[in-house]
């Protein structure tokens, strides 16, 4: 039924110059060629033309964003319409957006959580984590008394022992990111398998746990480094 | 092939767009001839026009550049110079720098700074648009056609206010500014693409008050800015201030008074630590000597060495280092990684500042193109790119500061991070909070900090006519668009009607639009004998250049293409041009001028047909026409 509604509003779409109907993917007008407002629901994967694949190749990616901006840019509808300057503007910058976002492994797997109906995961300790956090705010306590004291001793001790906490973290960050590959791996097999939604569902269910523990991770190392 | 005129006159329809950089030192103006970027000059072959405004309130007396140069030190407070470190800036803002100018401060400078002088108050907007105007007037010259369109550059760190404040410069100079440019970004340009495939760039630009760091990546003739910093109060300006509190403090050690107080002595002072200053670039000592001096009761005179001075100056080139670094690591780069080092702004000529680079970044900066020139060129570039001129070329920069909303406890929610390619959206849904509510405020914040007090202000916008309904249910869609200016405009939306919501901005620096209007009309009340007298010059320079084209087709071509009665039609309207061009209304010139090449439109297109025909015949033109 959903899906059925989507594809009323495909045909719907008009060009705005000539009123020619237009697919709801097309940058310009089949009919007249003129930029078209970006419809509403568009998908950052669908805006590029890329199948929602996690996978994807950087150096293809950046050249198709250069080759969309010099399409789109409003240097170029300096003398246009304003309907289209409008809309020149409007896919410039949601070509950014994409592009800024999808270029990135961990914020493309962020991204197609968001549109696969995920909340933002909130941060979340890792099980195996939770004892050492707790040493570690102990350490950071420790160091900040001690420079307040102004304890050189101290000072140095509590430094090195942070900084060792510090490499196991980015140590474990290191291995969440691979974990992150794998999943997206097993996302894309599962895509060009065409997969029952309960595969899907339950992927996407242990990317989101993932990435809840990474931003958990992320966060502690961004504390550690502020007080080092 | 021959160049076919489209017109008679060969007058462009579209119009010419120069290139502008207004800086806070030397503004100037460049445009691209056939030949590349080229900045235009005066008669006496100066590029630069100094960033000085001089206005006499008693005659009504408005001098621009060199000549209000000379009134710095005779007439101190009717002239003002480096207006640039007052854009969008409100007097809290520039408390320190006002300590060392001598302007005066009108009362209510709270949002916009306003420079008294004598009974009228100029805000900098209005002061940077007799700047423009000046460059406009320069342009317009060499053109014979009054030029509207310009492509003005700022400091890639200015924020929205101070974008906002330069174009409202450009509108009250009558220019219509195409776009907002950030200098380093120009620079890059004028630099031109690399002869690798790929370079990574790296600009480091220190005028005259702001300092800017860009790295690019330059790709098949994309120049896309990774990310940029800077420091929008740090420049030559600051530089000269170690060197006047120098000389200031000297004095009151020796004579146990201070000068400050006496702006002439103030400013033979700074022209005296600002040649020293220039000097040391070229040579390991100089005199600080204060010319005439006794005038002004000053007795100075010392030696002064470049080691001096970089003990002066050390930690301001210092602080350029740290926006550097950040910069790179917004990028994601080591400075092993950056493939060249572009210097931009006048104060790059300083040794200290070289070497201080070329350490950072190790490699020896390029320093080919003259400093002082290079931005402008490079506006001239994109001007030429935004006028349809080229397509190889184009421009993806960032905005350099998040852009946050005000939430609950006074922290900032970011929206649109630092250095996200422009231009760049982000939407956000509101709701309302209490039942009933019909408005909904939202306050917009530039910065990197998480509160409110330590980012910059931008405006307050009021979602108005809100349908009243139980708290937490209506839906209202705002989006926020950075546009390729680096400017911000937001719109609302009603989600469950669709309907557009109305949105009241109350921007915290700078003017509004009603007060910009307001300003247009002052400047053309104030400049209106000056603007007749030009336009009759502009509009009778246009009218020579229509009626040689008329007598031409008329004496040469005009037999046998066109019947008796047009050629008729033709010779009237050009008898009356001619009587009007005698007069001095120089709307009637406009007038007939346009009467004129209208009527030899068709004859114009008929000799360009011919001269189409013998094209492709491979024949010149000329025998056609006289064949």
């Amino acid at each position: 039924m959903a899906e059925a509604a989507i594809d009323t509003e495909m045909t719907q779409q008009v060009c705005t110059q000539c009123m020619a109907p237009q697919s709801v993917q097309t940058h310009f007008c089949s009919a007249c060629g003129s930029i078209q407002p970006v419809a509403s629901g568009t998908d950052f994967f669908s805006f590029l033309g890329l199948p929602r694949k996690l996978r994807l190749d950087e150096t293809e990616l950046e050249k198709s964003f250069y080759a969309l901006s010099r399409l789109f840019h409003p240097d170029y509808f300096m003398g246009a319409t304003e309907a289209e300057q409008r809309a020149s503007t409007e896919r410039s910058s949601m070509l950014n957006v994409a592009y800024r976002t999808l270029r990135n492994g961990v914020a493309r797997v962020q991204y197609l959580l968001s549109i696969e109906g995920r909340k933002e995961a909130e941060k979340k300790a890792p099980p195996d984590l939770l004892e050492e956090v707790f040493e570690l705010n102990m350490q950071i306590e420790e160091l900040k008394t001690a420079r307040r004291l102004a304890d050189e001793n101290e000072i140095a001790g509590a430094r090195s022992s942070l900084e060792d906490a510090l490499a196991g973290l980015r140590a474990k960050l290191a291995t969440i990111d691979e974990q992150l590959v794998a999943l997206s791996d097993d996302w894309d097999s599962a895509f060009d398998r065409g997969a029952m939604p309960n595969e899907r569902e339950s992927l996407l269910d242990r990317m989101s746990e993932v990435l809840a523990h990474r931003s958990y991770i992320r966060n502690l190392v961004r504390d550690i480094e502020e007080v080092l | 092939m021959p160049v076919i005129e489209l017109s008679l006159s060969g007058r462009p329809k579209s119009g010419r767009v120069v290139g502008i950089d207004l800086g806070t030192t030397n503004s100037l103006v460049a445009y691209m001839s056939e030949n590349g970027p080229e900045v235009i000059r005066d008669q006496s072959g100066n590029a630069l026009v100094p960033s000085i405004v001089y206005f006499d309130d008693r005659q009504d007396r408005l001098l621009v550049g060199e000549d209000a140069r000379d009134r710095l030190i005779t007439e101190p407070r009717k002239a003002i110079y480096s207006v640039k470190r007052f854009m969008g800036k409100g007097s809290a803002d520039v408390q320190e720098d006002l300590s060392l100018v001598p302007f005066q401060i009108a009362p209510d400078s709270e949002q916009v700074i306003g420079f008294q002088m004598g009974d009228r108050v100029f805000t900098p907007p209005e002061i940077s648009a007799f700047i423009l105007r000046d460059l406009k007037r320069r342009a317009s010259r060499l053109f014979g056609e009054e030029v509207t369109q310009a492509v003005i550059t700022v400091p890639a760190y200015f924020n929205d206010a101070e974008r906002q404040a330069t174009k409202d410069a450009g509108h009250l100079a009558g220019l219509e500014v195409l776009r907002i440019v950030n200098e380093p970004t120009a620079a890059s340009l004028a630099y031109g693409i690399d002869n690798r495939e790929e370079a990574i760039v790296a600009v480091y630009d220190l005028g005259g008050g702001t300092f800017d760091i860009s790295i690019l990546k330059l790709k098949d003739g994309i120049f896309e800015v990774l990310s940029t910093n800077g420091d929008t109060h740090l420049g030559g300006d600051d530089l000269d201030n170690r060197l006047i509190t120098l000389v200031l403090n000297e004095l009151q050690r020796s004579t146990g008074s201070g000068v400050a107080n006496d702006p002439a002595g103030f400013q033979a002072i700074r022209n005296a630590v600002i040649k020293a200053k220039h000097d040391l670039s070229e040579s390991g000592g100089t005199l600080i000597a204060i010319e005439a001096g006794a005038e002004f009761g000053i007795q100075y005179e010392r030696e002064i060495t470049r080691v001096e001075l970089e003990g002066l100056i050390g930690d301001l080139v210092e602080r350029t280092l740290g926006p550097c670094k950040q910069a790179l690591k917004d990028a994601n780069l080591d400075p092993e990684q950056i493939d060249e080092v572009v210097m931009v702004g006048g104060s790059t000529r300083i040794p200290l500042v070289r070497r201080r680079v070329r350490e950072l970044f190790k490699r020896e900066p390029h320093v080919e193109l003259n400093p002082d020139e290079v931005v402008a060129l490079g506006a001239a570039i994109q001007a030429d790119v935004l006028a349809g001129g080229r397509r190889d070329l184009l421009l993806l920069d960032v905005t350099p500061l998040s852009l946050g909303i005000e939430t609950m406890g006074g922290v900032v929610a970011k929206i649109i991070n630092r250095n996200a390619t422009i231009p760049a959206s982000a939407s956000e849904m509101f709701t309302t909070w209490a039942d009933k509510q019909t408005g909904i405020d939202i306050h917009v914040l530039q910065g990197e900090r998480e509160m409110v007090d330590d980012c910059r202000s931008l405006a307050r916008f009021t979602l108005k006519g809100i349908t009243p309904q139980p708290a937490g249910l209506p839906r209202i869609e705002v989006k926020f668009l950075i546009d390729a200016n680096g400017i911000l405009t937001v719109s609302a939306r009603d989600v469950r009607t669709g309907d557009e919501q109305s949105i009241e901005v109350k921007p915290s620096y700078g003017l509004t639009d009603e007060q910009v209007e307001k300003m247009l009309l002052d400047s053309f009340e104030f400049a209106e004998e000056d603007l007749r007298k030009r336009q009759l010059i502009e509009a009778r320079n246009e009218a020579e250049t229509v009626i040689r084209a008329a007598e031409k087709a008329l004496a040469g071509q005009a037999n046998g293409l066109v019947d008796e009665q047009e050629r008729e039609a033709i010779s009237h309207t050009l008898d009356e041009l001619r009587r009007a061009v005698g007069g001095e209304d120089y709307l009637l010139i406009r007038e007939k001028t346009k009467a004129l090449d209208d009527a030899s439109q068709h004859l114009a297109e008929v000799i360009m047909d011919r001269a189409v025909l013998a094209a492709l015949r491979d024949r010149k033109p000329s025998e056609v026409a006289e064949g």
